[in-house]
């Protein structure tokens, strides 16, 4: 794979917090285009790295490059409109309504105000959300996931930062959800997205497995599967994490 | 909720004009009257029309008055002498309520003397600015409102976005290319709704409710009160961008609102400072505004004068300043 291929490369990442270290040497490599699954317990620093491909952190030492540039560096596209990022926490004003939500964000990217009230229209109807007027703070907290969900995907970017959508997503709605990012990766946009639950990782075209800082391993699914002999992706990982323990006792 | 915020500065102000700065009434007094003459009956009188005082006459000899001061049932006595001399004995345990009786004793014995044909060869002629008898709270007021402007602007503006560094929501604002200048800029704004509405209530109520007397301009006080706000939030955004929780935002708040509230004249006047804390004093924008605040209400001095321009400009800059650090301290890489 070429270097222009890549929307995000990142390679010998160092980061910490304080005196705490979370990413110790990580390497990463996600293609133009593709969906890629990033694995790991909770607290393994998928947040980090993710903050870190957006710019907001800087990196103690390694090289960051995404969508062509240094996030954050002058020359770099990211921060800006370039990315969707839909954080962990829900991270919206409670006070405002939906409308109000799509709308404050909209302007955040430049969007007119008939562009907005056209992708709201269609990303209420794809999440299942109720009418637009309802303030986000009385919304169900999977509901409020959906509208954090439609902020990130509202003003169509080249690269999605997912971080963990499906909690608290109904099955029926987590289906269409990949079948979306499949959609619109095929259309050249980039998703990166973290997940618990190992098994809908497989509908990814690249998953990684992240451990204790660092990736264990980076590949399509099934390379995965097939390298450790397994017949889930679930088992996968679990042989891989036990022989990275090993690892670490010799 | 929003009618609460604008209104809590109201109730604040209403509480310092009932409780501060009215002179003591109902202070038992008592009077031995052993003088020559009526001389003594002539100051009862006068006494006698006193708000403050309670006037006791049943007293026969100065032991018995004494007993009583020891006892707490009188704050004191005047005694006047066979040779027609006056003697004020006082429980001096409480500033306030000795002045008041001295002045009022003071006040009597000039009138009684002045019946009789004597007076001091002084007069106290007409003021050129203020009233010939001012009140405590005339001087109170204008500090109260800086205080109360400058009080409820950092509380507000502090606690601004502690919660959206935590909750992921300025993350996410900042992921789309929002420069923290932005951020402030915006908060400030959203904010001076609340704070038009605080001031506007703040001069409402010292002008109407304590019937304070404005001489000057009614919008330069509104404008000043106003940048003194402003600053005080760009103050808040900054303690708001240090702040690690709610809890903290106010922990940084108390050691700032202490020196404003004891050091910029707004209870006592800044001349009776020390002169070694005086130079921290004039470095808070309350001290220049509640003295440009006396000065607009009760001298009726306007932006032709250098300490009110001093006022403005002192506010402007130090807004400027506060913004500046603020922004400084919001960062978007981490």
């Amino acid at each position: 794979m070429g270097e222009t291929d890549s929307a995000i490369s990142v390679d010998g990442l160092v980061r910490g917090y304080g005196k705490v270290r979370v990413l110790e040497g990580l390497d990463m490599s996600v293609q133009i285009g593709s969906i890629y699954g990033l694995l790991g317990p909770s607290g393994c620093g998928k947040t980090t790295l993710l903050k870190v491909i957006l710019g907001r952190l800087v990196p103690e030492s390694g090289s960051t490059t995404v969508l062509g540039g240094t996030p954050g560096e002058k020359g770099s596209v990211i921060p800006g409109s370039a990315v969707g990022y839909s954080p962990q926490e829900i991270a919206l004003y409670l006070d405002l309504s939906i409308a109000e939500t799509l709308s404050f964000h909209g302007r955040l990217h430049g969007m007119s105000r008939d562009e907005v009230l056209k992708r709201q229209e269609w990303l209420l109807t794809f999440l299942d959300l109720p009418d637009s007027s309802h303030q986000v703070g009385k919304l169900s907290g999977g509901q409020k996931r959906r509208v954090s969900l439609a902020v990130a995907l509202l003003h169509e970017p080249k690269l999605l930062l997912l971080d963990e959508p499906t909690v608290g997503v109904d099955p029926e709605l987590r289906a269409r959800l990949w079948g979306h990012l499949q959609e619109i990766s095929e259309g050249g946009t980039t998703v990166v997205i973290t997940t618990h639950y190992i098994d809908e990782a497989g509908q990814a075209d690249c998953v990684g497995l992240m451990r204790n800082g660092a990736l264990l391993t980076e590949d399509t699914p099934e390379a995965v599967m097939v390298s450790q002999d397994a017949s889930s992706l679930e088992e996968a990982f679990l042989s891989l994490c036990k022989r990275d323990s090993r690892g670490d006792t010799e | 909720m929003f009618g609460f915020i604008i209104l809590m500065p109201a109730i604040q102000i209403l509480l310092f004009g009932i409780a501060i700065g009215q002179a003591p009434t109902g202070l038992d007094f008592a009077i031995v009257d052993e003088g020559p003459g009526d001389i003594g009956t002539i100051v009862v009188e006068h006494l006698d029309g006193s708000e403050s005082l309670v006037l006791h006459i049943e007293y026969e000899n100065m032991p018995s008055a004494r007993l009583d001061i020891e006892e707490g049932e009188l704050w004191g006595a005047l005694h006047i002498h066979p040779n027609g001399t006056f003697e004020l004995l006082l429980d001096n345990s409480n500033q306030q309520v000795s002045n008041t009786i001295i002045v009022e004793v003071r006040n009597a014995m000039t009138a009684a003397m002045a019946s009789q044909g004597v007076s001091l060869p002084m007069e106290i002629a007409e003021p050129v600015y203020g009233d010939k008898d001012p009140a405590f709270i005339d001087f109170l007021a204008p500090g109260i409102m800086t205080m109360v402007c400058f009080m409820f602007s950092l509380i507000l503006t502090s606690m601004a976005f502690v919660g959206e560094r935590y909750d992921g929501t300025l993350d996410r604002i900042f992921a789309a290319g929002t420069r923290p200048s932005e951020v402030l800029l915006g908060h400030l704004g959203a904010f001076s709704t609340i704070l038009i509405g605080q001031v506007l209530v703040v001069i409402l109520i010292a002008t109407l409710g304590f019937d304070i007397t404005i001489e000057g301009s009614i919008l330069l006080l509104f404008l000043l009160g106003l940048l003194l706000g402003w600053a005080a939030m760009c103050f808040g955004l900054f303690v708001s961008s240090k702040a690690k929780s709610e809890f903290q935002a106010m922990q940084l708040n108390m050691p700032v609102l202490f020196p404003v509230l004891l050091l910029s004249g707004i209870l006592w006047p800044v001349q009776a400072l020390p002169t070694w804390i005086q130079p921290l004093a004039w470095a808070m924008p309350t001290t220049w505004t509640a003295e440009a605040f006396r000065s607009i209400m009760i001298r009726g001095w306007g932006l032709e004068n250098t300490g009110v321009q001093m006022a403005f400009a002192f506010n402007i800059l130090f807004a400027l300043f506060a913004l500046f650090i603020a922004s400084r301290s919001l960062k978007v890489r981490e």
